[in-house]
């Protein structure tokens, strides 16, 4: 009695170990690269982190001078000023493949400068971002690329932009996009919610055992109902919205229609137990009136699980927000998919923007989906 | 008048509640049924108007077979039954005026009560009926807010709604406070001498002789007592409780 137990126990304290190595192999863990890798992700925790919200009108000043690679190819840049806004690079011209330093001096200050090639026939190729500093001074290597060497006697020029903020800030076109797309996504969840709801409602009553099973035809309809929202309930939201995106094209109404098909079988599953759930007392005093059937769920039933349908509903219009800001990935729409895009775009920035906007609104929907409940206890 | 023939009742799980019952009731009468929780009383009752099937012997209102009433009649036999229950059985969280009003239901246009519309006669009768049982100021307040002994009363209230000509009272003051009994039997009471027949179960035998017109006892699914309250003596007391127990009175007031 007492080995097998003892047999028993370091069994399964086996089993628990080997299942822990097994998982452990299989996502390939290695907590040490979190750190290792840091710097990698810095960049993207540091854009998600500072959304873009404001804008402020820019200024942008343009100077140039030509530049030709290889040397003697044309004519250099006449004469440089000693004065004013100018670029000073550190020679005159270049071969290809050399390094030089290009200078600027008295440009705008605090300022961001944009470094490009102007090719001869015109094409531009914007080589480097950089910033001048409170003298409107910049220093920056550039290589002499062999793409910009001479043609037919005419040189590449390196032409700098300085981009000057000025005015008051305002909100950023990402503010106006993500508030868009956020709109999209809150009514898509509260129309495919609203939908599900009117479904669910009805077809809960069926699904409710204390309501609908009796007698053959009853136990027939009940498990029938049972058995829908279960396989329903078995397709997670995203293979749903996939279905539904290829039948009805991309857009965020067949990402609605997706979450509706969800919500159903979830609500339906959560209205049927809490029809279940019912204080079976008033449904008896009921029917001892004589009253209908249909009658006795009207004024035994409903009144009952109208305040946990309300909570449900509420609650699920939160999930819905949640979820349809993933199916926006497979296309459903809204800031979902606007989020997708940014980050497609590397626009850190612009979806940092959008994931403070998820976090916002989810965090609102959770708090006024719990104060609803909160009333209706 | 009513005859109870031969019914018994087998529940699916095998427990047989009651077994081979028969005895009548006759109009006017305020009849009492006593046995031990468990005896079969509560089933009795619910066998009269259906809402638990007999499993064999019938149950004959003037002659009209109820056991075999297919739904549309039972409904209309029902109405005329009017029931109230130990724990009250009312939708808490409605008003007090939908509690008595859904009494009504048997009676009123289905379609418009379905979406909850009730006519201004409804609400008169609704009111009226609250107004007898002395609480017509409770009927905007929510159910649950009442309490236990005005909760019943809005229980006969309801099927006071139904113009019945029986009412069932399933232990309607086991849930109270023994104090609060007499008077919930009082408008029992009222209402037999105006001439509906009571039938009600009871625990206390103080209460089975102040109110009993007369008394059937239940023991273990059988009858074994019909008659008036009177002679049930202290040996006949014993017969039906068991010999263990003691008789216990509801307060007196």
């Amino acid at each position: 009695m007492q080995t097998s137990r003892i047999i028993r126990n370091a069994l399964v304290t086996a089993l628990v170990i080997a299942a822990f190595v097994v998982s452990y192999n299989v996502t390939e863990a290695d907590f040490g690269r979190l750190l290792r890798n840091l710097p990698n992700g810095q960049e993207l925790i540091v854009a998600f982190i500072t959304p873009d919200v404001t804008t402020r009108d820019v200024e942008t000043r343009t100077i140039s001078i030509a530049f030709p690679i290889p040397c003697g190819s044309a004519p250099n840049e006449s004469s440089i000023p000693t004065s004013g806004p100018r670029l000073v690079p550190s020679v005159d011209c270049a071969d290809p493949r050399t390094k030089f330093t290009l200078e600027g001096f008295d440009l705008a200050s605090d300022s961001e400068v944009v470094i490009r090639w102007r090719l001869p026939d015109e094409r531009t190729m914007t080589a480097f971002r950089t910033e001048t500093d409170a003298d409107g001074y910049f220093a920056y290597e550039v290589e002499a690329r062999p793409i910009s060497i001479t043609v037919d006697g005419v040189a590449s020029r390196l032409e700098v932009d300085t981009l000057t903020p000025v005015g008051d800030f305002r909100p950023s076109g990402t503010v106006t996009e993500v508030l868009d797309a956020m709109f999209v996504t809150i009514f898509m969840a509260l129309l495919s919610t609203t939908i599900a709801t009117l479904i669910a409602a009805p077809l809960s009553f069926l699904a409710a055992s204390n309501i609908t099973r009796r007698g053959v035809i009853g136990t027939a309809v009940y498990y029938l109902m049972r058995f829908i929202f279960n396989v329903l309930r078995a397709y997670d939201p995203l293979s749903m919205a996939l279905l539904f995106a290829f039948w009805l094209t991309f857009g965020p109404f067949p990402g609605a229609m997706a979450l509706t098909v969800v919500t159903i079988a979830s609500l339906g599953k959560l209205f049927s137990e809490a029809v279940e759930n019912i204080d079976p007392g008033p449904v008896e005093a009921l029917q001892a009136t004589g009253a209908s059937p249909l009658h006795t769920v009207r004024y035994g039933v409903l009144p009952q699980v109208i305040p946990d349908f309300v909570s449900y509903i509420v609650y699920h219009w939160d999930i819905n927000v949640r979820i349809s800001t993933i199916i926006g990935f497979v296309g459903g729409g809204g800031i979902g998919y606007l989020l997708n895009l940014y980050i497609n775009d590397f626009k850190w920035h612009q979806a940092g923007t959008a994931i403070w906007a998820i976090v916002i609104v989810v965090w609102a929907m959770d708090f006024l989906s719990a104060e609803v409940r909160k009333r209706l206890t | 008048m009513l005859r109870i023939q031969n019914v018994s009742k087998t529940y699916p799980n095998g427990t047989q509640a009651l077994k081979n019952v028969s005895f009548d009731i006759k109009e006017g009468e305020f009849m009492v049924v006593i046995g031990l929780s468990g005896s079969g009383k509560s089933t009795l009752l619910r066998c009269i108007n259906r809402l638990i099937d007999p499993t064999e012997g019938k149950i004959l209102w003037d002659d009209v077979d109820v056991t075999a009433a297919p739904p549309a009649e039972l409904r209309q036999i029902r109405r005329k039954i009017g029931m109230v229950f130990q724990q009250f059985n009312l939708v808490k969280r409605s008003s007090v005026m939908m509690n008595v009003l859904s009494g009504r239901l048997g009676y009123v246009n289905p379609w418009t009560s379905l979406i909850g519309l009730w006519p201004a006669d409804e609400k008169k009768r609704a009111i009226e009926a609250l107004t007898r049982v002395g609480i017509a100021d409770k009927a905007a307040e929510r159910a649950d807010a009442l309490s236990g002994g005005q909760q019943q009363r809005v229980g006969i209230a309801r099927a006071l709604m139904q113009e019945p000509k029986i009412i069932l009272a399933d232990e309607p003051v086991a849930s109270l406070d023994p104090v609060l009994s007499h008077s919930i039997l009082q408008y029992l009471e009222q209402l037999n001498k105006e001439g509906i027949t009571v039938i009600c179960s009871l625990h206390f035998l103080d209460l089975v002789h102040r109110y009993a017109t007369r008394v059937v006892a239940l023991k273990d699914g059988v009858k074994v007592f019909e008659g008036s309250a009177q002679e049930i003596d202290r040996a006949k007391f014993k017969e039906i409780y068991g010999e263990e127990a003691q008789e216990v009175r509801a307060a007196s007031m």
